[in-house]
């Protein structure tokens, strides 16, 4: 029964760390850009959705939305305005600047909300379901299923619309991609948009399971790495499956091994990963 | 004639200011209490608690007629540096204390960082330091003889919770311990085990996680799994808010669940909401309980009285501060003497209740004081179990999750 229950936990803790990765490896597939400051564009999220609940009353699913649609605003805005004067650097230099933009939001944060831990409470918070002897709290099913919902509905975009086939034709290819008339830096900042939105849908969703501080993010920055690269970059499922993989290997070998161990195990994962699949899980081989 | 009277009480007059004079003479016997303590740096907020606690209690002593030795009477005088939150000049200040300004005896500073390398001062030159802002075991570990703490340790964290966990009906049986793999909260899982042992209450779960975990959801699957009437916690209240919230969401109702950290802090019950209901805290010190003794005959009129002067609100590390000067009150009076060695033995042997709780140090220089136990009942904070018995009725067993409203 035990193994089951861990099952589930596993399962629907993977899915909010895919959401997590789903952006950072976006803006990383495409513009070569390991953004740090993505842990910090999630806690802008949860932070509006705190807002939207403790000053307007509205329902953290309601104002998914909202969330969304503001940080593809500030993404975009954000990479036009300042990413845009370095996209064609050294990863150095974009590694500085997006470090240097969690920095400022993350201290913007302090000043807005303070430091107190917040959390973002709605009636139906603490509420679950057994099947069985299995406990399923509402919460995070739902935050699983909005997940799955989210990535079906990027995927699409990606896959079947003419955005979309031109964001991964800039990636693949970006010399023929300009050479066909796609509007290159409008791309970079739509997709950097998109990575963005993920990322507040993603601080929506943490939002309701886990406290929101200004800090938070780069533990979350640093788990998105994690994921994005067990993936493997440049697929559009590989986030998914490397968060389903980071949530089932923290869950077993806390239960398994110790609660201390789940960083130990996931990182050693990475190192394997990296030395048996460089490209990650569902990567394509090089030059394939 | 007029003359002459007027002659006699100019007289009389002079007599009496001489004689006023010798009196203010024999009374500015002063005892010098000396501390170097942070009033600028990172540890300013904290040090002014203990600069104005020592300030307050210092002068209450005086208003109160002193101390007397030997049929005299003292005044305490307070001599104080500012060691700009700096261990290396905290040491600096501390020697220049004891050599060239001839204190009689020594406050200490705050945090057990400044605290542990100051007392090497003081036990060198064999002067006590009593002090209320280091906890640290690397204080008291080190076979000193003259450095005593007022704040409890670590290992105490959870005395009250377990003593008032075997009292309660149906007593507890059976305990699960989880606790962060930090120094402090490693200590304090090694007095709980200890403890569990001493009250006979019986270990399921024992283990430790590290502190940025976020997700305990896997560790409360194992816990449900044993069914433990008590749950202790020993992390940081991110730790506590999280095992809390997700404690609901997967349906873990122990009888009673005590935290190191979190319960006493407004953020905290803020974020939790209704969730916080019922959980157990620890603090070493309340400012509305009814304890006290010499000097301050209650910690509400303490804190009365502090707020009154200072303006804001006394918590534990003030009255730590405060309990510090009174032990040296105590001590000189018990030894009837300034002889530092004398007042050390007093001290080590000293047994007093004040507005702190009851004073008496363990062999090795720290409090032998237990935390109080608070519950959060309809969002306050109350004290359960206060000094070996209950101060008011917790709500136990917790009700379940799902009888909660």
């Amino acid at each position: 029964m035990l193994i089951l229950q861990v099952l589930i936990n596993g399962i629907l803790l993977g899915g909010l760390y895919g959401i997590m990765a789903l952006g950072m490896s976006l803006i990383w597939g495409v513009m070569n850009i390991v953004n740090l400051a993505h842990g910090a564009l999630i806690m802008l999220g949860a932070y509006i959705t705190f807002w939207a609940f403790t000053l307007l009353g509205w329902d953290p699913f309601l104002s998914l939305p909202v969330t969304v649609a503001l940080l593809f605003v500030y993404g975009y805005l954000l990479q036009r305005f300042v990413l845009n004067l370095i996209v064609r650097a050294q990863l150095f230099i974009t590694l500085l600047i997006t470090f240097g933009i969690e920095v400022v939001m993350i201290n913007l944060a302090r000043i807005l909300w303070s430091s107190d831990l917040r959390q973002v409470t709605p009636a139906y918070a603490g509420s679950n379901f057994s099947v069985g002897g299995l406990t399923v709290p509402y919460v995070r099913l739902w935050v699983f299923v909005t997940t799955i919902v989210l990535s079906v509905l990027f995927l699409l975009l990606m896959e079947r619309t003419r955005l979309g086939r031109a964001i991964r034709a800039t990636s693949q290819e970006l010399r023929a991609a300009r050479l066909t008339g796609i509007p290159v830096a409008r791309i970079y900042a739509v997709t950097f948009g998109l990575g963005a939105a993920l990322a507040g849908a993603a601080g929506t969703l943490w939002g309701m399971l886990f406290p929101i501080t200004p800090t938070m993010g780069g533990a979350l920055t640093l788990k998105s790495f994690v994921v994005a690269v067990l993936g493997g970059l440049g697929t559009m499922m590989g986030p998914i499956v490397g968060g389903l993989v980071l949530g089932l290997a923290e869950s077993f070998s806390s239960t398994y091994v110790g609660p201390t161990y789940p960083n130990a195990i996931s990182f050693g994962l990475l190192v394997l990963i990296l030395i048996f699949r460089p490209t990650g899980v569902l990567g394509r081989r090089e030059g394939g | 004639m007029k003359r002459s009277v007027g002659r006699r009480l100019i007289g009389a007059a002079a007599v009496g200011l001489l004689l006023a004079a010798v009196v203010a003479w024999a009374a500015t016997d002063t005892i010098v209490l000396g501390s170097a303590i942070s009033q600028t740096g990172k540890y300013a907020r904290e040090g002014k608690f203990y600069v104005d606690a020592y300030t307050m209690t210092v002068d209450a002593v005086n208003k109160q007629g002193g101390v007397k030795v030997g049929g005299k009477t003292y005044k305490l005088e307070l001599k104080l540096y500012d060691d700009q939150s700096d261990p290396n000049l905290s040491v600096r200040l501390f020697t220049q204390l004891v050599t060239s300004d001839k204190v009689n005896f020594l406050l200490g500073p705050y945090t057990s960082g400044i605290t542990i390398p100051a007392s090497s001062v003081a036990e060198k030159y064999q002067i006590p330091m009593v002090q209320g802002g280091g906890a640290s075991e690397k204080i008291f570990d080190r076979g000193y003889k003259y450095i005593f703490g007022t704040l409890p340790r670590a290992e105490f964290y959870f005395l009250s919770a377990t003593q008032a966990a075997v009292n309660l009906k149906p007593p507890i049986k059976t305990a699960a311990l989880l606790y962060s793999n930090e120094a402090f909260d490693r200590s304090v899982a090694e007095g709980s085990r200890q403890l569990l042992k001493e009250y006979r209450i019986e270990k399921v779960y024992d283990e430790q996680y590290q502190p940025a975990t976020q997700d305990f959801t896997s560790i409360l699957a194992v816990i449900k799994s044993k069914n433990p009437d008590l749950i202790l916690v020993a992390g940081h209240a991110e730790n506590s808010l999280n095992f809390i919230r997700q404690s609901q969401a997967a349906d873990v109702n122990p009888k009673m669940w005590v935290f190191t950290v979190g319960p006493p802090t407004a953020d905290f019950r803020q974020a939790l909401g209704k969730a916080a209901e019922h959980a157990y805290g620890v603090t070493p010190w309340l400012p509305d309980m009814d304890i006290g003794g010499e000097v301050f005959a209650s910690a509400r009129e303490f804190s009365k009285q502090f707020k009154a002067r200072f303006g804001y609100e006394a918590d534990y590390h003030v009255a730590s501060g405060a309990a510090d000067v009174l032990v040296y009150k105590f001590a000189i009076e018990k030894a009837n003497s300034l002889e530092p060695t004398k007042v050390r033995d007093a001290i080590a042997s000293l047994d007093v209740e004040t507005l702190y709780g009851r004073v008496k140090f363990e062999p090795n220089g720290q409090i032998a004081l237990g935390q109080v136990l608070i519950q959060i009942q309809q969002g306050k904070l109350v004290p359960v179990y206060v000094a070996g018995k209950f101060a008011a009725k917790p709500i136990y067993p917790m009700p379940k999750w799902s009888q909660r409203k």
